[in-house]
């Protein structure tokens, strides 16, 4: 500063200085190339590819069993391909029946003595007089129906292994889910009725694939690391309505928009999310999103799940983080070049992924910064040089810089460890 | 020939910060030469280059003389320099999950205060209160590295009939998930057989009665070694050990911590000060991955022994991964100014993904009750350490207290350590007890901090709580009769600062500029009898100056503070006012 109050011009540095003093500030990459990703399962999920495989988007992935309840399975005997079944043991006459009318899809060579069983004619009767239940799960890879009953294992079951009464039912319904535990022989389970597909967001390898556990992957493509992620992985059309740093009307998020993943500015409001939400948009994207909103998403996608119907999946993606801030100028670019190609919201670890190769990258200053905390939060501009030690507000004294903020004449003095520069 | 290195760089590795210091031989003891701090993603080398490059523009000659291959001539090579001179290093342990698993709430509640205390992010269920479903669900969790489950010795019926199904559970989930670490505790190791395909058992024997002295610290690195290559441990049970949980938290704690963890060799390095010092000491250090609590004394007054406890619980982290509504309430309580809690919300989230960043203005506010927040939950989480008599020094250490204002940092401590006594207040301001307290050697670590002693804390200055006065009328009268200046004394000169007489108000907080390196004997006449070093009326002690000077917090222990939350902000500011003249900006 001057004597007269005024701040004076700092003298501009040489391309080595200013590389030196630019490293010393904190970095944030703009792209990631080939970046693993994760879906994690619960008890009762299983995964449908398996480790080495390449997938492509809308693969599935996964079967999800959303309302998996705790089943006492019984005892299952395994038999090996080729050998003849064992003798039924003493005290269950027909147990060679209950093999075959257990019905536990694809897993032909186990036997399964259900703890809640009917009398098995009965169940005989349900199961071959009934209509077959479709079939919307998978059926079990080979190498998976070969091998001995073991925790993670998928599990196929019948009615009655619920307790429920058949009486209550037009057609039997099938549980399925994963294996648990053993005790005292007796096999353990997680299973429900619904389950539910998780396709694949972008193509990729599949890295380790494990049910009821997780299913990492990587990427073939390109991505734009985010702050926060919610909501799951989700795939559309990129629409940028508006490349201005404002904040999106939740009026904009019309039914023209559906199967979009919309940029909506700086803020996500909640109406926002559930007009989005209500017009099957696949996802919105901002700079900032509250924890407020995020909660009423929690909450909102817990009573989707609730539903009969499997929600279509819809993200949420912040770049900077929960507090109200402009997007980067670095980061709207890249998404303004890529308005109307396909992209992928993914949420473990939060990124926009794309495939696109011949994507334009804008042009960043060796010299630009933004500031990425405190008062002069989301403005951006070029670094000038070092200020030394500052005392800002309240009496703290920070290693500080002078930057040339937007269109300011004057320089300003921002604390070092407020900026950031995109690598 | 080359000569032994003269300097050494003592690292923090943070998970929000490094910090780096140079520690030379400077005449025949080792000093702190210079030290700095930089958000954790700021490339090593270029921070010390910095740093050396401040020490040679300050002192060339005495930089030259930390290189062993220069002549006494020669001009140092900064880039060359850097590369040579030693590191002792420390760091943050990244956070990791463990699931507490028990037969009954009881035994999870016990389970889960050892793990907290140990470091662990717990995530915890009971048979009694869970379906396996949900137990399932946390051990399968790839989130969770280790799985804690636990019994009494003998158990009883209402944990008893659920242990196998526990066994078998937790068994299966291993089997899927090699990586896991199994810990049995208790009456829980009987159930080791459901595990064959283990790969390794280690058996931790019940540490003595003493576990909760000196050695508890020193046995984590040799319980991390044996914990690596075994994925069953056999642990004593969740009663175990002085205080309870003493054992159990010994084995996780070696389980989770990496060798050289900085916020254990802080434990390490207070147990050390106080038998420098021969003081005792409490430490309180808060991170981005949690916090710790410490105190170290000699077992009695004369001995050689000096007895230590410790805890670190992840919930004393100043920006926890998932607030909840109490972590947010417990912050805002601690603010001066009014919050939205959404907005607080926000705020601390953001924090954790920036923890560098906000450091000004209303950031330093913020920052101020976050720690505060965290402090205070370390503290509930230690009572042991609560029911000892105050301590003759309090530390503060870590990134968070070294980047705050030091008359914040003074009110904080004063705020939350709250027992009647005299204790000088100290910030470990070039965060060098983490890093000392890699050090394995003992005498080795006594020798560096003995040399270290002037450089390594920042005295604040002392705080005087009395205990027990009576509301509404004075309490007595305070004479402060400063000593002479040190400088004044070294040059042989004589000054009289005249005695400063006070008039003790029951409810007040009292700042008196005391300078660091001047001392003062602090006479008190009470009307009535209180606590203070002991129960009386007449006290004289000495007290030392710092930054902020002498405190008399006059009170009451512990701080009430009004409910209503405009008078509370309004108490809190006002007593802001008193040490930190600066809030109005």
């Amino acid at each position: 500063m001057g004597r007269d109050g005024r701040m004076i011009e700092p003298e501009l540095l040489s391309m080595e200085a200013l590389e030196s003093a630019m490293a010393r500030i904190a970095s944030r990459p703009l792209l990631l190339h080939s970046p693993t990703i994760r879906f994690v399962l619960a008890p009762g999920d299983r995964a449908l590819v398996a480790p080495g495989e390449a997938v492509l988007p809308g693969t599935p992935l996964a079967e999800r069993t959303p309302d998996a309840a705790f089943v006492d399975v019984g005892r299952i005997t395994f038999v090996p391909v080729g050998e003849p079944a064992p003798t039924a043991p003493e005290g269950a006459p027909d147990a060679p029946s209950e093999a075959a009318t257990a019905a536990v899809e694809g897993a032909y060579e186990t036997k399964v003595a259900p703890k809640h069983s009917l009398s098995f004619p009965k169940r005989a009767a349900i199961w071959h007089g009934g209509s077959r239940p479709s079939p919307d799960v998978p059926p079990l890879s080979g190498p998976e129906r070969r091998c001995p009953p073991s925790p993670g294992k998928w599990w196929v079951g019948g009615v009655d292994l619920r307790g429920r009464s058949h009486r209550r039912r037009s057609a039997p319904r099938r549980i399925a889910g994963t294996l648990l535990f053993e005790v005292g022989g007796r096999w353990h389970a997680a299973a429900g009725e619904r389950h539910e597909i998780v396709e694949a967001p972008a193509a990729g390898i599949i890295c380790e694939a494990r049910n009821g556990i997780h299913i990492t992957m990587t990427l073939s493509g390109i991505a734009i690391p985010a702050a926060v992620g919610a909501g799951g992985a989700a795939r559309g059309y990129l629409d940028v309505p508006r490349l201005a740093d404002g904040e999106l009307w939740a009026s904009a998020l019309d039914v023209g928009r559906a199967g979009a993943i919309v940029v909506a500015g700086s803020r996500i409001s909640a109406q926002g999310i559930s007009r989005a939400r209500a017009m099957s948009i696949r996802g919105l994207i901002a700079a900032s999103v509250g924890q407020g909103e995020l909660r009423d998403l929690a909450a909102s996608e817990t009573r989707q799940r609730a539903s009969l119907h499997q929600p279509a999946p819809f993200g949420l993606l912040s770049f900077d983080g929960h507090q109200r801030r402009p997007m980067a100028s670095p980061v709207l670019a890249l998404l303004a070049a890529l308005a109307g190609r396909d992209v992928a919201i993914v949420t473990d670890p939060p990124m926009l992924v794309f495939d696109v190769e011949d994507l334009a990258l804008p042009e960043i200053a060796p010299d630009w910064v933004r500031v990425r905390s405190g008062p002069h939060a989301g403005r951006e501009g070029r670094y000038l040089s070092p200020a030394g030690m500052h005392q800002f507000r309240v009496g703290i004294n920070l290693e500080a810089a002078f930057v040339r903020l937007g269109d300011d004449l004057a320089p300003t003095v921002v604390s070092m460890s407020d900026l950031e520069r995109f690598v | 020939m080359k000569r032994q290195p003269r300097a050494f760089f003592a690292l923090d590795f943070g998970s929000a910060t490094t910090s780096a210091a140079l520690i030379g031989r400077v005449g025949i003891r080792w000093r702190l030469v210079a030290h700095a701090a930089a958000p954790a993603s700021t490339p090593l080398d270029l921070q010390l280059f910095d740093l050396l490059g401040k020490v040679h523009a300050a002192d060339a000659d005495l930089l030259a003389s930390f290189n062993p291959d220069s002549g006494l001539d020669g001009r140092p090579d900064i880039t060359a320099l850097a590369a040579i001179l030693p590191r002792l290093e420390a760091r943050s342990t990244p956070p990791r999950r463990i699931a507490v698993l028990a037969g009954s709430r009881r035994q999870r509640i016990q389970l889960e205060s050892a793990a907290s205390r140990a470091g662990w992010l717990v995530v915890s269920g009971s048979a009694d209160e869970d379906d396996p479903v949900t137990l399932s669900r946390l051990v399968l969790s790839p989130n969770v590295g280790a799985v804690l489950l636990g019994a009494d010795h003998s158990p009883s019926g209402d944990e008893k009939r659920h242990l196998p199904m526990l066994a078998a559970l937790v068994a299966a989930a291993d089997r899927c998930r090699s990586e896991l670490t199994v810990v049995l505790a208790g009456g829980a190791g009987v159930h080791e057989g459901a595990f064959p395909e283990a790969y390794g058992r280690a058996v931790v024997a019940v540490p003595t009665a003493s576990a909760a002295t000196s050695a508890a610290a020193e046995a984590g690195g040799t319980t991390a070694a044996v914990a690596r290559s075994h994925n069953v441990l056999i642990a004593p049970e969740s009663a175990a050990g002085e205080p309870a949980g003493a054992a159990l938290q010994q084995v996780l704690e070696g389980l989770r911590a990496e060798s050289n963890d900085s916020r254990l060799g802080f434990a390490r390095s207070i147990s050390s000060l106080a038998s420098v010092l021969d003081r005792s000491i409490e430490g309180i250090e808060i991170g981005l991955q949690g916090g710790l609590r410490c105190r170290a004394e000699r077992l009695t007054a004369g001995s050689k022994t000096i007895v230590s406890w410790h805890a670190a619980p992840a919930s004393a982290s100043f920006a926890p991964p998932d607030p909840d509504d109490a972590t947010i309430e417990g912050l805002v309580a601690w603010s001066p100014v009014a919050l939205d809690r959404y907005r607080v919300t926000d705020r601390l989230r953001d924090l954790r993904i920036f923890p560098w960043g906000d450091v000004e203005g209303d950031g330093a506010l913020l920052r101020a009750a976050a720690a505060k927040a965290a402090t205070e939950r370390a503290i509930v989480a230690t009572p042991d350490i609560s029911a000892r008599p105050m301590a003759d020094l309090i530390v503060a250490g870590g990134g968070t207290w070294a980047s705050m204002p030091a008359p914040l940092a003074a009110l904080a401590l004063a705020d939350l350590v709250r027992r009647p006594g005299v204790s000088r207040l100290a910030v470990d301001h070039a965060r060098l007890l983490g890093p000392l307290g890699a050090i394995e050697d003992e005498a080795e670590r006594c020798d560096m901090l003995s040399d270290l002693a002037d450089d390594l804390l920042v005295l604040l200055g002392t705080v005087i709580m009395p205990a027990g006065m009576r509301q509404g009328r004075s309490a007595g009268k305070l004479t402060v009769r400063p000593g002479e200046p040190k400088t004044a004394a070294e040059a042989g000169r004589t000054i009289a600062v005249p005695p400063i007489e006070l008039d003790m108000r029951p409810g007040s907080l009292e700042a008196i500029d005391l300078a660091p390196g001047q001392t003062a004997t602090v006479a008190m006449e009470f009307r009535d009898n209180v606590r203070l070093t002991n129960r009386g009326r007449n006290f004289a002690v000495d007290v030392d100056g710092g930054l902020v000077g002498l405190l008399v917090d006059l009170r009451e222990v512990p701080l009430r503070v009004s409910d209503r939350s405009e008078a509370r902000r309004a108490a809190l500011e006002a007593w802001q006012r008193v040490v930190w003249a600066e809030t109005d900006g």
